[in-house]
């Protein structure tokens, strides 16, 4: 999922400052998931905004608003309240802003589109309601075949792909020592596969071409450009 | 001159190091000579080489390129140290050429300290390379290429070395990344610094068999209060309570024969397993001529 936190209360004001009247859209997907942008949080949302003299225009939780399939058919019967509203405050990833500015666009509205959280990064729910992890850059070249399913790109803080630098203690990474070194996690799990061999191998530097933003996906032919 | 060639010539090699000032560092008229221009000026003699930092714990410093090029002027031998943590691959390399281009003979490749320790820590890390990728890049340059394959006007000379810290566990997980650096292209390894013989020991006893010199490095305890701050905020270092006891036990103003003591005993012990030494002295440079005798004969650069 993409992890999302809420912006501050008083930034959220800020950028609705001389909107008063307000649409609160929020994501069923990855945010519902992290409690920033569900049904209940959207609700909650335009609770505040009303204390605050703000007039909620209506409040909407498409299933994945990254998604134009699944937003277009929840934000399409509403573009007149849309077109009523002075701004529309987005409770989803930066993906789910950007759609909805896209289809308000494709509305022919031009209605400013403001987002309420931050994304925070690809996230991996290791302990549901409570604990998510960055596990994955997304950089195009995976090489947890060669890490024993461990990635070093996301997991090693400095991102070194020939083991670790030198800077670990008791296990634990030397930029943050809450997190574990990522290389002597490789290491336990190579050791334990029998495939230590495979990391004495020279690992080339990155082709970061194929994370050259920003990406387009042709979903029918599988490729990237 | 390269410390390969030393090494050859079965030279006991002995090195400092100095980290570059925060500021500029123009020569004028009555202008002092900076903190690390004077620290090296005080132990010319006894040293064959002296390390520059690369914007050591990731705090912005005057660059090692320009730092060690001012000692090289002055005929001090300096070790460039180049860190990946700021430079993509096009910087790395360029200022590989650049370095060889400005006369300098010996290159440290290091990853590098992360950004968030440092005093700019809302910096974009590069880390582009890892040092291994590195040392392959430098040895490329000195054979003629980039890392594209594209060939160069002229190539590099520069002699590489790297660095090991002896302290990691497991071992045979940073002995494994040796063993790769030397593969690419690392002929000298400097260690991280260690206080307890035996865990060198252990060390030497694995790396002796790859054939490459090693320096023992040490970093001068100048305090209890610096020893503990080692234990508690640099990863990958440990200080003995032996030696913090030992030091509290002193009066502070006898920490500083106290510090050549206690480096005296780990030299002694030591010293006998490498082929030479790193000091790490954090500014009491003025300690190491009463560490190591001058240098004999050492022909340097630009004297001979």
């Amino acid at each position: 999922m993409i992890g999302t936190t809420l912006k501050p209360f008083s930034e959220i004001l800020q950028v609705l400052e001389g909107s008063r009247k307000v649409a609160v859209v929020g994501c069923d997907g990855c945010a519902k998931v992290c409690f920033t942008g569900g049904a209940d949080e959207v609700a909650a949302m335009a609770a505040r905004l009303r204390e605050q003299g703000k007039d909620i225009v209506f409040e909407a939780t498409p299933e994945r608003t990254c998604n134009v399939v699944k937003a277009n058919p929840v934000l399409e019967p509403l573009q007149d309240q849309i077109r009523q509203a002075d701004a529309l405050l987005v409770l989803g990833c930066g993906g789910a802003v950007q759609i909805t500015r896209q289809l308000t666009e494709q509305y022919g509205l031009t209605i400013p589109v403001k987002a309420g959280l931050n994304s925070v990064g690809h996230m991996d729910t290791v302990i549901g309601g409570t604990l998510a992890l960055e596990q994955c850059q997304e950089c195009g070249d995976c090489i947890l075949n060669e890490t024993g399913g461990i990635c070093p790109v996301t997991k090693c803080a400095k991102g070194l792909l020939n083991g670790p630098c030198g800077g670990a203690e008791d296990g634990k990474c030397e930029a943050n020592p809450l997190n574990d070194c990522a290389w002597i996690l490789i290491y336990k799990r190579m050791s334990a596969l029998g495939e230590l061999d495979r990391l004495r191998r020279f690992v080339a530097p990155k082709d970061y071409s194929k994370a050259a933003k920003p990406r387009t996906l042709h979903i029918k032919e599988g490729r990237v450009s | 001159m390269k410390l390969t060639e030393l090494f050859k010539m079965g030279e006991f090699v002995v090195t400092s190091e100095v980290g570059p000032v925060k500021g500029c560092c123009r020569p004028g008229p009555g202008a002092e000579d900076p903190a690390f221009l004077q620290e090296a000026e005080s132990i010319r003699d006894y040293v064959h080489a002296v390390n520059v930092t690369d914007n050591q714990s990731a705090r912005m410093r005057l660059g090692s390129l320009a730092a060690a090029v001012l000692l090289k002027r002055r005929g001090i031998e300096p070790i460039y140290q180049l860190t990946c943590r700021d430079r993509n691959r096009l910087a790395l390399q360029s200022d590989l050429l650049s370095a060889c281009s400005l006369g300098i003979d010996n290159v440290l490749c290091l990853t590098g300290d992360h950004l968030r320790k440092g005093d700019h820590p809302t910096a974009k890390a590069v880390f582009d390379l890892d040092s291994v990728q590195l040392l392959k890049i430098a040895r490329n340059l000195n054979e003629g290429c980039d890392m594209m394959g594209q060939p160069l006007t002229q190539p590099t000379g520069m002699a590489l070395g790297a660095v090991v810290n002896p302290n990691f566990q497991p071992l045979d997980l940073q002995l494994l990344k040796m063993e790769k650096k030397i593969a690419q292209g690392a002929r000298f390894f400097q260690t991280q610094t260690v206080y307890d013989p035996k865990v060198f020991e252990t060390f030497i006893n694995k790396a002796a068999s790859f054939g490459v010199p090693i320096q023992y490095g040490i970093v001068i305890i100048k305090s209890p209060q610096m020893a503990r701050y080692m234990n508690e905020k640099i990863s990958g270092v440990s200080v003995p309570l032996s030696i913090i006891d030992e030091m509290a036990a002193t009066p502070p103003e006898l920490y500083r024969p106290k510090a050549r003591e206690i480096t005296a005993r780990l030299l002694g012990e030591i010293a006998p397993m490498v082929q030479g030494i790193h000091f790490m002295p954090m500014g009491w440079s003025d300690l190491i001529p009463q560490l190591v005798d001058p240098v004999p004969g050492f022909c340097r650069c630009g004297a001979g």
